[in-house]
Parts: C-alpha cells; structure tokens; sequence
C-alpha cells in the first residue's frame, strides 16, 4: 500500500475477541511523519487498530515494528476519548506521568498548561474542569512525555469548538516538529483539516492507505466513497 | 418505665459527672479498637490494593476466602484466639490471654478481611477505570498503586469508618479472650453485658448511650464524607 518515508511497519496483525475478528490480517508501511487520520464507521476497528499500535493490547499474530530503537511505540503515548483524570490538581495530573519531576518539567508543564488555554489553573483540582479542559490536559499529560509518537482516540467527541481549536493547532505544531500522530475521528472535515494521510477501515479490514488529498477526492473503494458520501449527506441532512 | 427513666438520668449524671470508672473503660475502649483499626488498615488496605490491581493464580480464590471471612463469628474467632493464646495452646507462653494485647489481636482477625474487601471493591472501580491511561504511560505496579490510595483516599476515609464501627462494638470475641477483666481489659460492651447481668443499669445504660453516640457519630462522618467528596457532581477534588 500507500509508501511515504515508512517508519512503521505493520505486518498480518490480526486481533480477535471470542472468536470474532475484530481486525483481520493488516499489512501497512506507515508513514513516519505528519498526522495519520484513522476514518471508519463504529464498529469497523478503529480504537482497535489504535490500541494494537500503542501495545495496550497485543495481536493474535503478526508484528509491529518500527525503523529505530528511538522511534518506538514505547515513547507514545495515547489520548483517550473519555478523559482519564487523576483525582488531583492539573499540574500534578500533567506531572504524574513523568518519572523524576525536574525543574526544567515543572516549566515544561507551566507552558503547555498555557499552549492548551488552562493558565491559571495549575492548582485547580482537576476534577472541576470542563469536558474539553479535561480533554485539552489529557493531551498536555500527554505531551511533557515527549512521545515520538502520539495516538488519539477521537479526542474532539463532545467537546466544545474553543477546545477542537486548541487541540488541533497544538497537534498540527507538534507534527510539523516531528511527532507521528494517529488520530481517529468521525469529523470528516476535521481529517481534511489535520490529515497528511488516511486509514480507511471498514468491517475491522484496512480498505485504503493513502493520502489525504487523494482519499477525500477520489476514493479507490467503493465502500470509501460510500462513508465519505454518507457524511456529507448526513451533514447536508441535518443543515 | 419508671426504671429505664430513672437509669436514663443515672446515666446522664454519670456521664457528665465524668465518672472515673466510664472513664476508664472508655479509654480502654478507644485505645484498643484504635489500634486495632490502624494495624488492620496497614495490612488490609494495601492488600485489597494488590488483589484489585494484580492477577496471579488462586487470585480469585484468595477474594473469595477474604469475602467469607468478612461474615466470621465474633464468637469462633474468640474461641479461636483463647486456644492458640491459652496456656496449653501454641503461643500459650508468650502469656498475652486476658489482656488488651490479645483483644487487639482478635479485632483484627474481624477487621481486616472488612478493611481488605471494602479497599478492594474500591480500588476495582478505580483500577478499571485508570488501567489502560497507567498502561499506555507505562506507569510501575508500585507507583499505580500508590495512585490508587491516593485518589480513593475519600473512599478509604468510609472502609476506616466501617471497620471503627465494627470494632468498638465488637463483645463476642473480646469477651472471650479478654475476659472482661475490672481495670484490665473491661471495655464499653463487655462492661455493658456484665453490668447489665448485675442489674447496675445506670452504669450499662451510660456506657449504652455513648456507644449509640459513636455509632451515630460513625455513620453522620460516612454519609458526611461520601456526600461531601464522592458526589460525582461535587467532586472538588
């Protein structure tokens, strides 16, 4: 499929729950750079797809591998759709994931409370704050790690625009800095607006990997341009 | 009724004459289900931590024993610590029968698997709920755990709660490896139970009216401590 510089290497990973394929034998070369948008309708194994590649969960077989020892899925991390929240303030959430808490984190964490629109609330218990800042200080939990890669699980699902916008230009900054993403979304426009390439899934089968520009203009499936058609119907529906 | 009305008033002027005999039985009471409580909570908390958090072999099985122990009878337990603590019993020459040392001993046997199952139900929740946010950040056994604690801390406060409850009207047991001892190992229940064969009702009736204060005191704090942070719209955290 679909080669741009390939830093990631997805060999016949297959995962199954009691005896049903919730992904079937996936091969991909993935890019190692820009924002991977993962589209699918519910159900077709995107949180899947994504958990494999974080190693919360491993395959039934087959491997993931990628280029270097520094370019792992061991330095990601993951943002959830439901934001995990330590029951503490936002900057001990945010420095909770670091081993040794150092000065140099301490500023780290200040600046990214402030990139992410939290200022002011680094004391504030974190429990008090709005879905999208819960969101927004999940991805700052997730950025002091300085992951090479990041992987998103539909961050911008019922959260308000102020905080789609915050966490969007905070994920376009830090791929243009080198940082892989998977994001998984249902917004299509959101993946027209972020993505560099698209993984098309359907029925747990990757349908298409290819770039953004291509997928949205011309789909090579059948089922791929019928989940984009369907959206936009959907969207034109509702208008 | 003229007798309960006449025990009700002995019992008040006792009370608040600050009657060195209530006194004394009531300190006794507070220190031994005190330290009761704090040595069930340092083995039962941490405990129901690793069996809520870990998986291992016969883990299931271990839950389900410490389930069932939470239903032990004061009274076998009792029978149980007087023949392991008796002089012809296994630990018979370290002499601790009827004394507040062996009191201790079998609070705790009641104790801990209520502290150790009550921690454990709360650190499921929490466990199911952190786990895969702990995983993807490759956080260490040790340092989860310590999270677990620190944030069910509310919910702990409630376990400690119902264990003190637990404990400071606990007689069955007590009274059997205590034996109810005057100036020795003589507390609220047992003192209650004996005064009341006695017919020195005043005496019973004042040391009654304290436990039920306690009990009432435990209870406002649990309902207190769960309105006030374990609300989920009032989580001020």
């Amino acid at each position: 499929m679909f080669k741009k510089n390939p830093n990631i290497k997805i060999s016949n990973i297959s995962y199954s729950i009691d005896g049903k394929c919730l992904l079937k034998k996936t091969s991909l070369d993935v890019s190692g750079n820009g924002i991977t948008v993962i589209l699918g309708a519910n159900g077709a194994g995107k949180t899947i797809f994504l958990k494999l590649l974080s190693g919360l969960i491993n395959p039934d077989n087959g491997e993931i591998k990628t280029r270097s020892k520094d370019f792992s899925f061991s330095n990601s991390a993951m943002v959830f759709q439901e934001p995990i929240i330590l029951r503490r303030s936002v900057l001990s959430n945010i420095l909770f994931v670091i081993d040794k808490i150092q000065s140099q984190k301490k500023i780290m964490a200040s600046e990214l409370i402030d990139t992410l629109g939290l200022s002011g609330k680094d004391n504030q218990s974190a429990q008090t704050l709005s879905a999208g800042e819960k969101q927004r200080l999940s991805l700052a939990r997730a950025l002091i790690t300085q992951p090479k890669i990041l992987l998103l699980d539909e961050p911008t699902a019922n959260i308000e625009p102020t905080s789609t916008i915050y966490i969007e230009k905070v994920l376009e900054r830090k791929s243009s800095t080198g940082t892989k993403i998977f994001f998984v979304t249902h917004d299509i426009n959101q993946a027209k607006r972020l993505a560099n390439d698209i993984i098309y899934l359907e029925n747990g089968k990757v349908m298409e990997y290819t770039k953004s520009s291509i997928f949205f203009k011309n789909p090579t499936t059948l089922s791929g341009k019928k989940y984009i058609s369907g959206i936009i119907s959907d969207v034109k529906n509702n208008n | 009724m003229g007798q309960i009305t006449n025990s009700f008033f002995e019992a008040f002027k006792l009370i608040f004459s600050f009657d060195p005999e209530l006194i004394e039985i009531l300190y006794l009471s507070f220190e031994i289900t005190l330290i009761a409580v704090i040595i069930s909570c340092v083995i039962g908390i941490p405990l129901g931590t690793v069996l809520a958090c870990t998986r291992f072999y016969f883990r299931k099985a271990i839950i389900s024993i410490f389930f069932a122990l939470m239903g032990l009878p004061p009274v076998v337990v009792g029978l149980f610590v007087y023949l392991i603590f008796s002089r012809s019993g296994t630990l018979g020459w370290m002499g601790l029968l009827y004394s507040p040392t062996v009191m201790i001993i079998a609070q705790i046997i009641l104790i801990t698997p209520i502290i150790c199952c009550l921690t454990f139900q709360t650190m499921e929740s929490l466990h199911l709920k952190y786990r895969e946010l702990f995983q993807s950040f490759h956080i260490g056994k040790v340092k989860a755990m310590k999270a677990y604690i620190i944030d069910s801390r509310f919910e702990l406060i409630t376990v400690i709660l119902a264990g003190f409850g637990r404990s400071i009207s606990e007689v069955g047991a007590i009274i059997i490896v205590g034996g109810n001892i005057d100036h020795l190992t003589r507390v609220m229940t047992t003192a209650i139970a004996l005064e009341t064969s006695k017919g020195n009702l005043s005496l019973a009736m004042g040391l009654g009216i304290i436990l039920l204060l306690i009990a009432v005191f435990v209870n406002v704090a649990m309902i207190f401590t769960k309105n006030k942070f374990l609300n989920p719209s009032n989580q001020d955290l």
